[in-house]
């Protein structure tokens, strides 16, 4: 193989070589991002501890539960813990454009049900101790630069103070997660700082609660826990649904569409669109080379190997955009999982991912390269010496 | 001893149109090897058909072709290939150098087939750019050669391999008076000097003046042999 040619000839042309590259680059990069979001909802939902349960309206995720049910709740057998989780929605004073989930929660049964959290700053007992005390998932900490102690303004969008001026949370314990189950950037205060707050009329909001987080003691079934729960409400006042956390994070998830689906129609779309677009470009680099291919064969080169040439030249463009839409990829990946943290804590390039960036790179340019090879092969000489150049 | 090229009873038919064209009409000829010959006749004669045949790039319909010992008849694709590799030059008219490569890879490129190291490929390259004139312009791509500079290095890749045969159609087609007459004594020196057997096709009579003999083709048939050598007096 004359390896010096197939550079030549790709340096031949540098806007065309350069603008597939491009090409094959952009759509490596997006299909490696779609599979790490695909691969971090199986993650996410994978990584969901067995024994949680969640309780919902059986009405709408956006209906609270009274608060009453929490009680009632707690005494069905099996339960070792219930924990409230209230979106609170509020907007960060210093960076309104920008996002990270509040919960208000129990700080007395939240740790307990939630091993994957471990505390990098501060103490939890600190946070269960004061009221109006917050923990902070270490992403959001470092990203605003909070420490321990510092009092963060956060404005409610749901839950108003009456005062017009925003809530106000003492920063007591920074936590990381070990699980795709868990993110790294929610704030979580105390459910009865908020509740109080309503109660006294310093602050406008729903009554009631989102979401009740049941933990299943040992030995326990979680499907009986769970037919307890719903056939307690099953005739009012407000029915509900109970899932386990897995179920809980899938229909969260599938409340914007089946997205597993319409990234892999996006993701078969984009490597449609390039397979032609380098199919192409190794097209038009055949036509041009036509004397080219006549001359080496005259000069004793087989038809296997002038064939051989125009599939490599393929394989290379394609394996230097790969190369490139990774290198991308990676760049992205950090500042693409602080933005998704929320919804998808799973999100990252594994190497399967990778991988697949590069596998695809690989079959596009062998399969593009493929046509213009074998035409290249089947030429022949005489007609391809008096091809006018 | 150069090999000699051996045309027995040679036939070659086109269809063009869905008309069938005899090109070659039982065609019988012997050319001796180191021997510098001129192919001439009018258009349609089969010149360039005959030149193919000799060169491997086609095959007659009947008849053989003999270059020393081989006949190309017998050969299949990739073994005419790989003899092509071995025992022939091409010079065209038109030049046909790869405009991505230098003149010095150009001149490597046919070296690639050859057992050689890197090394010993680029050395030769050098020597034959040396022997038409132009290692100082080795570095250069063909369009920064003038068009006697660029058939020059098409020569010298003809001649890399050290083939027994070189093949020219029409290398002085392009190229003004002054600058043919420099390739035409750059071919016969090759002649004279390295016992290359050259056929060369051309319409030009003051081109084929440099040859040892002049074929005439006629309609597909041998018409006649002129030997300028004889012609000349032997002082050619």
């Amino acid at each position: 193989m004359p390896w010096k040619l197939l550079w030549r000839n790709v340096l031949g042309h540098p806007v065309r070589s350069l603008l597939t590259v491009g090409a094959v680059a952009i759509a490596v990069f997006l299909v490696c991002v779609l599979q790490a979001v695909t691969s971090g909802l199986t993650r996410t939902l994978s990584s969901a501890a067995a024994n949680r349960l969640l309780v919902q309206s059986a009405v709408s995720l956006f209906v609270d539960l009274p608060l009453s049910y929490q009680q009632k709740i707690a005494a069905v057998p099996g339960i070792e813990a219930i924990c409230k989780w209230q979106w609170f929605g509020g907007r960060y004073e210093q960076d309104k454009g920008g996002f990270f989930p509040q919960f208000g929660i129990d700080p007395d049964t939240f740790a307990a049900s939630y091993p994957e959290i471990t505390i990098v700053e501060g103490s939890y007992a600190d946070f269960q101790r004061e009221r109006t005390a917050c923990m902070v998932g270490i992403d959001t900490a470092t990203k605003y630069g909070w420490k321990i102690g510092q009092t963060v303004p956060i404005a409610g969008t749901i839950f108003q103070r009456t005062d017009g001026r925003p809530w106000e949370f003492t920063v007591r314990a920074i936590y990381t997660s070990n699980s795709a189950a868990v993110d790294k950037i929610s704030l979580y205060f105390p459910f009865h700082y908020l509740q109080e707050s309503v109660e006294q009329g310093g602050a406008i909001g729903p009554d009631g609660v989102g979401v009740y987080m049941l933990r299943v003691a040992k030995g326990s079934d979680p499907l009986a826990v769970q037919q307890a729960v719903d056939g307690m409400f099953a005739n009012g006042p407000q029915r509900v649904q109970t899932t386990t956390e897995a179920e809980f994070n899938r229909q969260f998830i599938s409340m914007l569409g089946d997205v597993p689906t319409l990234l892999q129609l996006i993701g078969g779309a984009v490597l449609f669109a390039i397979f032609f677009a380098v199919l192409n470009t190794m097209l038009m680099a055949g036509r041009e080379r036509t004397r080219a291919i006549g001359v080496m064969k005259a000069l004793g080169f087989t038809d296997h190997t002038t064939g051989a040439l125009l599939v490599a030249e393929s394989l290379l463009l394609c394996m230097l955009g790969a190369a490139l839409g990774i290198g991308l990829g990676l760049a992205a990946e950090a500042p693409f999982a602080a933005a998704t943290g929320a919804f998808l804590p799973g999100f990252g390039f594994d190497e399967a991912t990778l991988w697949l960036g590069a596998g695809i790179a690989l079959g596009t340019g062998l399969v593009a390269g493929l046509l213009p090879g074998w035409r290249a092969a089947r030429m022949n000489t005489i007609a391809a010496l008096r091809e006018v150049g | 001893m150069a090999s000699a090229i051996t045309i027995q009873s040679v036939t070659k038919t086109y269809t063009r149109g869905g008309e069938s064209l005899r090109v070659l009409d039982e065609l019988d000829l012997t050319m001796d090897g180191g021997t510098f010959y001129a192919l001439m006749g009018p258009s349609g004669s089969g010149k360039t058909t005959l030149l193919n045949l000799v060169g491997g790039l086609d095959q007659a319909d009947s008849g053989s072709v003999r270059i020393g010992d081989v006949d190309l008849g017998e050969l299949s694709s990739s073994e005419l290939a790989g003899w092509r590799a071995a025992n022939v030059g091409f010079v065209f008219q038109g030049f046909n150098l790869l405009p991505v490569l230098t003149a010095r890879e150009n001149v490597e490129l046919p070296l690639l087939l050859a057992p050689l190291s890197r090394a010993q490929r680029r050395a030769q390259a050098e020597r034959v750019l040396e022997l038409v004139g132009l290692k100082d312009r080795m570095d250069h791509k063909p369009r920064e050669l003038s068009g006697g500079q660029e058939q020059r290095v098409a020569i010298a890749r003809a001649i890399a391999t050290d083939p027994q045969v070189l093949l020219a159609d029409e290398p002085t087609g392009d190229l003004d008076r002054t600058t043919a007459d420099s390739v035409l004594d750059l071919l016969q020196r090759l002649n004279r000097e390295l016992q290359k057997t050259i056929l060369m096709v051309t319409h030009d009579p003051q081109a084929a003046s440099y040859s040892d003999k002049v074929i005439h083709l006629d309609k597909g048939k041998l018409g006649r042999i002129d030997d300028n050598r004889a012609a000349s007096g032997g002082r050619k």
